[in-house]
């Protein structure tokens, strides 16, 4: 029996060795960075196409992402194999990473042990905290394309090429508009304002869970187009963080954020957000101006796709853009900001096949067909997108609209905001409770501001 | 004999060794280096960190919106510490073979082995203004004037999410106690009751004694589970509205991930170890010494 045993652990021990032999053999196979499988299976087809110094390229590539949207149209349409018809010795994992916060918390700890992907995907503010890890795409055909790839350089350097521009509409229903009787698109703050009182007053007697503007704010992220995007609305300056930490008081009144932020605690205590705002999450919120209980819900072109799967028609949907001007002779300023910022990182083992990748994946080849599929704008000037009907109705309705490029904030601006623990969505969230008291917040954030800066050394 | 003996030393010393090996890079190496990183400024990335001397512990000291979250863990501590007794006499009813006492355990335990993060999605539902079940209920008793805002309401809120939890994790604790119960000799039960003793005497003079190692558990167990309470209010409020549903580790968390202070973060984690161990002295000083007044 004892034998049996030892001979039965000796083969399992041999199978395991074996098993190690080939899986190193297999390892060493990868790390000398040739490929097979589906990429020998797309050498006969790739060749025929692709460019003689192309085909040079080889080995392996993980490209990490956080967007459901874009996942999906990479499955769909099988963007390894479409990449491999050009590059056929390259293989490419894609690691696709819950949502957002998780993607740059992982993100975090990877920079910190060297192990970062060939190619991931930044927003405006986290750019610049990735700039010692992200390698220039200044030299590639397509960044020559993007429209707004040079206005997001850091330090001169193009670290990733927005994939999709897009900015805020308020979403509302016609029908409801037209029975409270409200003729006109709201073209100032005050008119957005009594539209929404004129409709809370209207339903809410005979809904009390009504809402004349939807929002989840139990998630404090959907008050976005309001805390993160109307300081810089409002003076149209979308380098309005980065101006701010270049003062002690950037909270004092008279400034864009004070000012912003005074017009956004008046609306938002003055009861059109329903009777418990902070009760709801964005996708109970979504749902429920799906299903017509609200007026109006303020926020990205990406909304459009809930909206409409939770609708039972979508014929009296419209959109026009947030007012945040006082009065009509003043500009109607829009927040747009480039997103998805495709980059190679330094940590890339192949960093020319990296680029080759965000060249292709930015080309008509396949950013043709993805910006059709997705909601958002396009960067690219060879790949240009008509907008959806409902989505152009903004632009309809208000042809004047100045576009006010977004910057989500530098290194300074980021070093204070930690120092500080300034949570600009968790204020927005906190300016529905009960006994709010938003002067004194600003005062004490002014104080904060100040001590940071002189901690921080930053003049 | 020989062979087998020294079979046996090797035995010994591989089952020790490895769980050494386990605990050393896992637990002590971790633990030295977390205390190592709350004397410096690390973001989290940084490839460089800078020595700051106790420049974190006094940040850590003024920071008000962390002893606020600290409050909060007070109030899922005591309402978990008052449910232990209430545990404990649920898990006397279901050691009794009564009819289907079998579903009955099975019942309690389940919440424990839901996933947390779908319990407190479901909760969050359940307690939702609009088309939420429990205002349902209420509505359908008569008490429409009971409906509050469960979640928003900074007054009540962490009385809603330590009830989350309580449900939760309460059925965990029956289960413990059901299981020391089980294991009180029956000889020793058979001899109180000749003796005359009554149920309040068998509970307070066999059975509490009996299982007082695993009573023990479950107070330190409670201690560290509300300190380190973080899923409940992460995914119900994200600690909202402001700091009111907080809890320390859901602000260590936040510290470290969202403002990039690794190095206070650490600090806040040493801290919690701490308190950890000043309240399980204090707990137990006050239970054994006091309550039960035991002779050390």
């Amino acid at each position: 029996m004892k034998k049996k045993l030892v001979a039965l652990l000796l083969s399992a021990a041999m199978v395991l060795t074996l098993g190690g032999c080939g899986g190193t053999e297999g390892a060493a196979a990868d790390s000398g960075s040739t490929v097979e499988g589906t990429g020998t299976e797309a050498v006969g087809e790739g060749t025929e196409t692709a460019d003689a110094e192309n085909t040079d390229l080889s080995g392996d590539l993980v490209f990490a992402i956080y967007d459901n949207v874009l996942m999906t149209y990479i499955d769909e349409n099988d963007m390894v194999g479409k990449f491999q018809e050009k590059y056929p010795n390259a293989n490419i994992e894609v690691e696709k990473i819950k949502d957002d916060s998780e993607y740059w918390n992982s993100m975090k700890m990877r920079t910190s042990a060297n192990q970062l992907p060939d190619v991931m995907i930044n927003k405006t503010f986290t750019l610049s905290r990735f700039k010692d890890y992200l390698v220039d795409l200044s030299d590639l055909n397509s960044t020559a394309n993007n429209e707004y790839a040079a206005g997001y350089a850091v330090d001169g350097k193009i670290l990733g090429l927005p994939m999709v521009v897009n900015c805020n509409y308020v979403f509302y229903w016609k029908d409801q508009f037209e029975e409270a009787g409200i003729t006109e698109i709201p073209d100032t703050w005050e008119e957005f304002k009594t539209a929404a009182k004129t409709l809370q007053d209207y339903y809410g007697k005979q809904n009390p869970d009504y809402m004349a503007i939807a929002m989840g704010a139990k998630d404090e992220w959907p008050d976005y187009p309001f805390m993160e995007f109307m300081p810089a609305a409002q003076g149209g300056n979308g380098q309005n963080w980065n101006d701010m930490a270049k003062t002690d008081t950037p909270f004092a009144q008279g400034t864009d954020i004070n000012t912003a932020y005074h017009k956004i605690y008046d609306l938002f205590s003055s009861g059109v957000f329903g009777k418990d705002p902070l009760g709801l999450g964005n996708d109970q919120a979504t749902a429920l101006f799906a299903q017509k209980q609200a007026g109006m819900m303020v926020s990205g072109a990406w909304s459009l796709t809930a909206i409409s799967e939770g609708a039972e028609s979508t014929d009296n949907l419209g959109t026009f853009y947030l007012p945040v001007r006082d009065s009509e002779s003043d500009p109607f300023n829009c927040v747009v900001q480039g997103d998805g910022f495709i980059g190679v990182t330094t940590h890339s083992k192949n960093p020319e096949l990296a680029k080759a990748f965000v060249d292709w994946f930015m080309s008509e080849d396949w950013y043709g067909g993805y910006i059709q599929y997705c909601a958002d704008d396009s960067t690219m000037t060879n790949s240009p997108k008509e907008k959806t009907p409902i989505l152009a109705e903004a632009d309809a309705a208000q042809p004047d609209v100045v576009n006010v490029m977004y910057d989500g904030g530098g290194d300074d601006f980021q070093a204070i905001q930690n120092e500080v623990t300034f949570d600009y969505k968790k204020l927005g969230a906190e300016m529905f409770t009960d006994g709010f008291d938003l002067d004194k917040r600003l005062e004490e954030l002014d104080q904060s501001w100040t001590e940071a800066r002189k901690t921080l050394n930053i003049n | 004999m020989n062979s087998l003996v020294k079979k046996q030393r090797k035995f010994i010393v591989f089952a020790m060794l490895i769980p050494t090996i386990l605990l050393i890079g896992f637990v002590l190496v971790p633990a030295v280096d977390l205390f190592r990183m709350s004397f410096t400024d690390w973001d989290g990335w940084s490839p460089t960190r800078n020595f700051i001397g106790i420049k974190n512990y006094l940040n850590m000291f003024k920071n008000k919106d962390l002893w606020l979250s600290l409050r909060n863990n007070a109030v899922y501590f005591f309402a978990h510490l008052i449910m232990i007794p209430v545990e404990l006499a649920f898990a006397i009813m279901l050691n009794t073979k009564f009819r289907g006492y079998k579903f009955y355990r099975f019942m309690v335990f389940m919440p424990f082995i839901i996933n947390g993060v779908a319990i407190s999605y479901a909760f969050s539902y359940f307690f939702s203004p609009i088309n939420g079940a429990f205002d349902e209920i209420l509505t359908v008793l008569g008490l429409e004037g009971w409906i509050r805002n469960w979640l928003s309401d900074t007054k009540i809120v962490n009385f809603v999410l330590a009830f989350v939890s309580l449900w939760r994790y309460s059925g965990y604790h029956v289960t413990l106690f059901t299981a020391a119960l089980q294991s009180v000799p029956q000889d020793m039960q058979e001899a109180a009751r000749m003796d005359g003793a009554n149920s309040w005497q068998m509970f307070r003079y066999i059975q509490v004694p009996s299982i007082a190692l695993m009573v023990d558990f479950v107070l330190f167990d409670n201690i560290r589970g509300a300190l380190q309470a973080f899923d409940v209010p992460f995914v119900m409020t994200q600690g909202g509205p402001g700091y009111a549903s907080s809890t320390f580790t859901l602000f260590t968390i936040n510290t470290a991930f969202k403002f990039s202070n690794f190095g206070l973060a650490a600090t806040m984690a040493v801290a919690l170890v701490f308190i950890i161990i000043i309240v399980h002295v204090i707990q137990n000083k006050l239970i054994h010494g006091l309550i039960l007044k035991e002779e050390k």
